[in-house]
């Protein structure tokens, strides 16, 4: 056998230290006694504690998840809906149309969604803050859903909901027992992007905040005029870990499901 | 099917957990349900502690919101859909607001702790009388230099910039106001000034400038000086004091020629609901003692001069970013220039930007 080159490996782990690096460097800092990124002074945890003693900064770190989690539920939810229908749409004409609005909302920039959201709630009397954040970010990410949702969807064997419905199944059956199940790798990466959309997402939120609710991006970009403190660094450093073992959790649910897959294909 | 469901309730629960988590973290405040206080200032410009202790004193339960730009506020006040019952813009902004009657008149009845204020900080041209704004924090537009790498050569005035030992040494905030305001300055003309042919020789004199420039940029001004990158840098006096406080070796001067004033200031926007609580929190950080608090937290300069005897004396001596009123006689205080004119100082500044070395 031929033996494999070094170099793609190097490559791969250039690649992965600049992408990696400024979280690290980051994450870094948050333990210096300094104060600022220029030169560690000393190992400290004096940022995680003010962080914890900030209350203001944990409402709004809970505030960001909250929203996250329900808007990334709700519009997986629509989105699924959305996706079903546009997959089972007959004519053609119609169902590109469909797709093409779709996309059209993701590659439009965010400070246009966001003002035209800003508008049509005022105008609509409905009160900044929460319900507002919530609503839009739900808007956002269902475009996102449906794209993550839809290749599944036509790998799909229509043959195989066509069985189902000769062994008898009803519609809803068909939904639940066939189509579901199928399209669940899709659904939840759906839900995962979703997630992460509204976790960062400043622009569009910047408009619908208001009455004392905000998010974690828009209150660390209200920070730069007098200087990011370290303290948001400590934070970051928990996001970032938080991420990673969601991502990680998600792995293995994952790999639990597939070996179990094989092993009822083995009996 | 099953796995869909229990996932989805999964984070249900867990968002309804938290949320439970964050009633509970406000619940000390629901007993003053009704009579809140909207806050909206720019991000960590007010000491924390100062906002609990008025709400202890005032039973009033204030909702602090921030900002990063005079744009995204007045954005946000004109649209509505937050009941702001004060904001804190910088002295143009007020001026534009005050044009688009997103103001609402201050009772000086009412703020009893107004005559702390020093007077020259009253009745200034982009609010006279103060009907609408009282001053919250001041300072000045100057140069920041690196005492070792100017080796012992210090800068006075706007002309200084002009030497050519100090080639490809200087930053420049990135204003159009505040660099056509140096050149302008630096030929001893006002920097409001509106006559073409003033501004046309301003903006030559920039010109010959452009070889000493680095770079004109905006917040990374704080990292290259405290890095050493540049000798000399021309900035606000907020911050220049916020690269003093990290590195020693530097100074800040306010230049001879003249210079700007600039001003933040608390108002009532158009889109106050509790006119009460705004009042007396506007009374409240015009307090001495709380007004000294503040400016030793936030690190700029306040202009209430009956705070400056509850501070420490090295600050409130420091003629840097508190001159004295000779000093500040020749500072002037932007203009609004009218639409026009603000125009064509762009189009300089711009010409400026583009200039070749």
């Amino acid at each position: 056998m031929k033996k494999k080159s070094i170099w793609p490996k190097v490559y791969l782990a250039f690649i992965f230290i600049v992408l990696y690096a400024p979280i690290f460097y980051l994450m870094f800092y948050s333990f210096n006694s300094g104060g600022t990124m220029n030169n560690f002074e000393g190992f400290t945890l004096d940022w995680y504690k003010e962080l914890f003693g900030d209350k203001r900064l944990l409402i709004i770190v809970l505030n960001t998840i909250i929203v996250a989690l329900l808007s990334a539920a709700i519009a997986t939810m629509i989105g699924v809906i959305g996706a079903l229908s546009i997959v089972y749409m007959r004519k053609k004409t119609t169902k590109q149309a469909l797709l093409s609005l779709n996309n059209v909302l993701i590659v439009s920039p965010d400070v246009i969604i966001g003002a035209s959201f800003l508008i049509l709630f005022t105008m609509a009397g409905i009160k900044l803050g929460f319900t507002s954040v919530l609503l839009s970010h739900i808007a956002f990410s269902i475009p996102i859903v449906v794209i993550m949702v839809l290749p599944k969807l036509e790998e799909m064997s229509m043959s195989l909901i066509d069985a189902a419905r000769d062994l008898g199944a009803s519609p809803w059956d068909v939904l639940s027992k066939v189509i579901l199940p199928y399209i669940s790798p899709g659904i939840f990466a759906g839900f995962f992007m979703a997630l992460t959309y509204s976790l960062d997402d400043f622009a569009v939120t910047f408009f619908v905040t208001g009455n004392g609710f905000s998010t974690l991006s828009v209150e660390i970009y209200s920070l730069a005029r007098r200087g990011i403190s370290l303290n948001i660094n400590a934070l970051s450093t928990l996001l970032f870990l938080f991420t990673i073992i969601l991502v990680a959790g998600y792995y293995f649910i994952m790999q639990r499901n597939s070996r179990a897959a094989e092993a009822g294909v083995r009996k | 099917m099953n796995k869909l469901t229990r996932a989805f309730i999964a984070v249900f629960v867990v968002a309804f957990l938290l949320m439970y988590a964050v009633s509970e973290l406000n619940g000390s405040d629901r007993k003053t349900a009704g009579n809140t206080l909207t806050i909206y200032n720019w991000g960590d410009y007010i000491d924390p502690e100062l906002i609990g202790q008025f709400e202890k004193e005032t039973g009033v339960k204030v909702i602090y919101e921030t900002f990063d730009s005079n744009e995204a506020m007045m954005t946000k006040i004109e649209q509505g859909g937050t009941a702001y019952d004060i904001a804190v813009p910088s002295e143009y902004a007020i001026d534009k607001m005050k044009k688009a009657n997103q103001l609402l008149p201050l009772d000086h009845s009412k703020l009893p702790n107004l005559k702390y204020i020093d007077k020259r900080f009253m009745d200034l041209p982009f609010d006279p009388h103060n009907k609408y704004s009282i001053p919250y924090f001041w300072g000045t537009v100057g140069i920041i230099y690196n005492k070792d790498l100017m080796k012992g050569k210090e800068i006075k005035a706007w002309n200084d910039l002009w030497s050519p030992e100090l080639r490809n040494n200087i930053l420049l905030v990135d204003g159009a106001r505040e660099v056509m305001g140096m050149g302008l300055n630096s030929l001893h003309y006002s920097l409001n000034d509106k006559n073409k042919e003033h501004l046309l020789e301003a903006k030559r004199k920039l010109d010959e400038l452009t070889p000493n420039i680095k770079a004109i940029i905006g917040d990374e001004i704080r990292l290259l000086m405290e890095n050493d990158e540049a000798a000399v840098g021309v900035v606000w006096s907020g911050t220049a004091s916020e690269i003093m406080w990290e590195k020693d070796n530097l100074e800040y001067v306010v230049p001879e020629e003249g210079s700007n004033l600039w001003f933040d200031n608390m108002v009532i926007p158009k889109t106050a609901k509790n006119l009460k609580a705004a009042h007396q929190f506007i009374n409240f950080m015009l307090d001495p003692k709380i007004a000294a608090r503040n400016a030793e937290y936030v690190g700029y300069s306040t202009p209430n001069q009956k705070a400056l005897e509850h501070m420490p004396k090295d600050v409130v001596n420091d003629k840097r970013f508190y001159p004295s009123p000779e000093q500040t006689e020749h500072l002037e205080v932007y203009e609004n220039l009218g639409a026009d004119m603000l125009a064509y100082y762009n189009e300089l500044y711009l010409q400026f930007k583009m200039h070749k070395k």
